[in-house]
């Protein structure tokens, strides 16, 4: 049987130094038979009018490519489609199209952009393009198997010319060839998509000296199998369903992770096993973590929930906080690992049940924060592309 | 003797860090890791008279402020010191 796999993708744009707008677009469509079409586009110019340019052309492929049309139609339909520059009297974006199915079997077609890179156990694996003219433009395309673990990576030109310039110390830019010997080490040590998008982007920060000469905008696909996770808070609104929410839980194939005093305690109980809760406080706002045999994890809920959804906003912006939750050893970091870089789908069991000692109005805990923050979790997994499924007892 | 401190959310809030900090303090001062078995707990639920401390089984009310006040009345003089 072939493996159904599960493709983790990240990307970001580093916008030209001055401008308020990026030039390049990446847009994502999922297809009904579960393939993901992705379209990094790069707009002549910078500013407004590449962005239109870059929107346009990423827009309208990805979803000419969706159904099935042949690419020739798709490039004759930007050119007939795109405005034309007053300036320049040229209507032009360059463009990358990766297509990936569940099975890994990944179809790129580009136009102008650098080629992208494959890296398998940590070396690049070089493709061979195939050439083809439409409309006196040169379009290449290639198709191969993914496999677990490999990451494909496709960057607008931003990223080729970074660190060109005076005084930036390297003046043929980023080749290919180098790009490949910095990142292969990097694709093959299980980070995330966003993680190695990441250090690609913030190495060509550097590379710029933190005022990029271009837009740039890299793309990163990581193929790795699908993992759930499990995540339990709060007991059930009818302590008589305490049986059942426990047993569906336990049920689930995947991590389990349980927040929450009281819920804790349920599982204590209904596992026979004794939670033991540390004494260590590894961040001085979040409370120390417990431990129960048979549990992946088990923390305190709302105070350490709230910052796993702080890190998690941050996520979908800039990471900035990546570099606290990496490698900490507090509830709140070990559950943003497990649920932003682990998990592929998580499944969230939700409590009802009012805590009569936290109905206190001197206490900033209510039983409306809970949900609302199980709410806003669920909606930013979910913009990580993760599937997300919420139960309620 | 068992005694154990309540880190629970709103306990946690309250400052059962600090207290947990003058705890281990002062077990440590009077030499008496032998004699306490100290640990933490998640919600008593008795949130609204927190933070919850217990001696053997029965829950008092401290604040980082009473702590060492607390582990002298109650602590040390049941261990004779």
């Amino acid at each position: 049987m072939i493996e159904r796999l599960y493709a983790d993708i990240g990307y970001r744009s580093l916008c030209k130094n001055g401008e308020f707008v990026c030039g390049d677009h990446i847009e994502r469509l999922e297809r009904p038979d579960g393939s993901t079409v992705l379209v990094l586009a790069d707009g002549l110019g910078s500013g407004v009018k590449a962005c239109i340019l870059s929107t346009l052309t990423s827009t309208i492929i990805s979803r000419m490519i969706a159904e099935n049309l042949p690419i020739s139609y798709c490039v004759h339909a930007i050119a007939e489609a795109l405005p034309v520059c007053s300036m320049r009297k040229l209507a032009y974006s360059t463009f990358t199209v990766i297509t990936i199915t569940p099975t890994g079997m990944t179809y790129v077609i580009q136009y102008d952009n650098p080629s992208v890179l494959l890296f398998r156990d940590g070396k690049e694996v070089p493709l061979s393009f195939v050439q083809m003219t439409v409309d006196g433009k040169t379009i290449e395309s290639v198709s191969f198997q993914m496999y677990k673990g490999d990451v494909l990576l496709a960057y607008s030109d931003g990223a080729e010319h970074s660190g060109i310039g005076p005084n930036m110390g390297y003046s043929l830019g980023w080749s290919r060839k180098n790009v490949a010997e910095f990142m292969a080490p990097l694709c093959c040590a299980g980070y995330s998509a966003k993680t190695i998008n990441s250090i690609f982007l913030n190495e060509c920060a550097r590379r710029y000296d933190g005022k990029p000469g271009d837009d740039t905008t890299a793309l990163t696909v990581y193929m790795r199998t699908h993992e759930q996770v499990n995540l339990m808070i709060g007991p059930p609104a009818n302590m008589e369903d305490n049986e059942k929410m426990l047993s569906l839980f336990f049920a689930r194939t995947g991590k389990h992770i349980v927040c929450g005093g009281t819920t804790s305690r349920i599982t204590s109980e209904f596992l026979g096993k004794p939670l033991m809760v540390s004494l260590d406080y590894l961040d001085d706002d979040i409370p120390p973590t417990g431990s129960i045999e048979g549990v992946d994890l088990v923390t305190e809920g709302v105070i350490t929930i709230n910052r796993v959804l702080q890190y998690a906003r941050d996520y979908l912006k800039n990471n900035d906080s990546y570099v606290t939750w990496c490698n900490r050893k507090d509830g709140a970091s070990l559950i943003s690992r497990m649920l932003f870089e682990e998990a592929t789908s998580i499944n969230f069991f939700v409590g009802r049940a009012v805590n009569p000692a936290h109905q206190n109005p001197d206490l900033p805990i209510t039983f409306s924060i809970k949900m609302q923050l199980i709410r806003e979790l669920s909606e930013c997994l979910k913009a990580m592309g993760k599937s997300v499924r919420v139960n309620y007892f | 003797m068992t005694l154990t401190i309540c880190i629970g959310s709103s306990c946690h809030l309250k400052g059962s860090k600090q207290v947990a900090k003058t705890f281990e303090r002062l077990i440590s001062e009077h030499n008496l890791k032998d004699q306490i078995n100290f640990y933490a707990t998640f919600c008593m639920g008795n949130c609204q008279n927190g933070i919850s401390t217990s001696l053997d089984g029965v829950v008092y009310s401290v604040t980082p402020e009473t702590a060492e006040a607390f582990f002298e009345k109650e602590v040390l003089s049941r261990i004779g010191k």
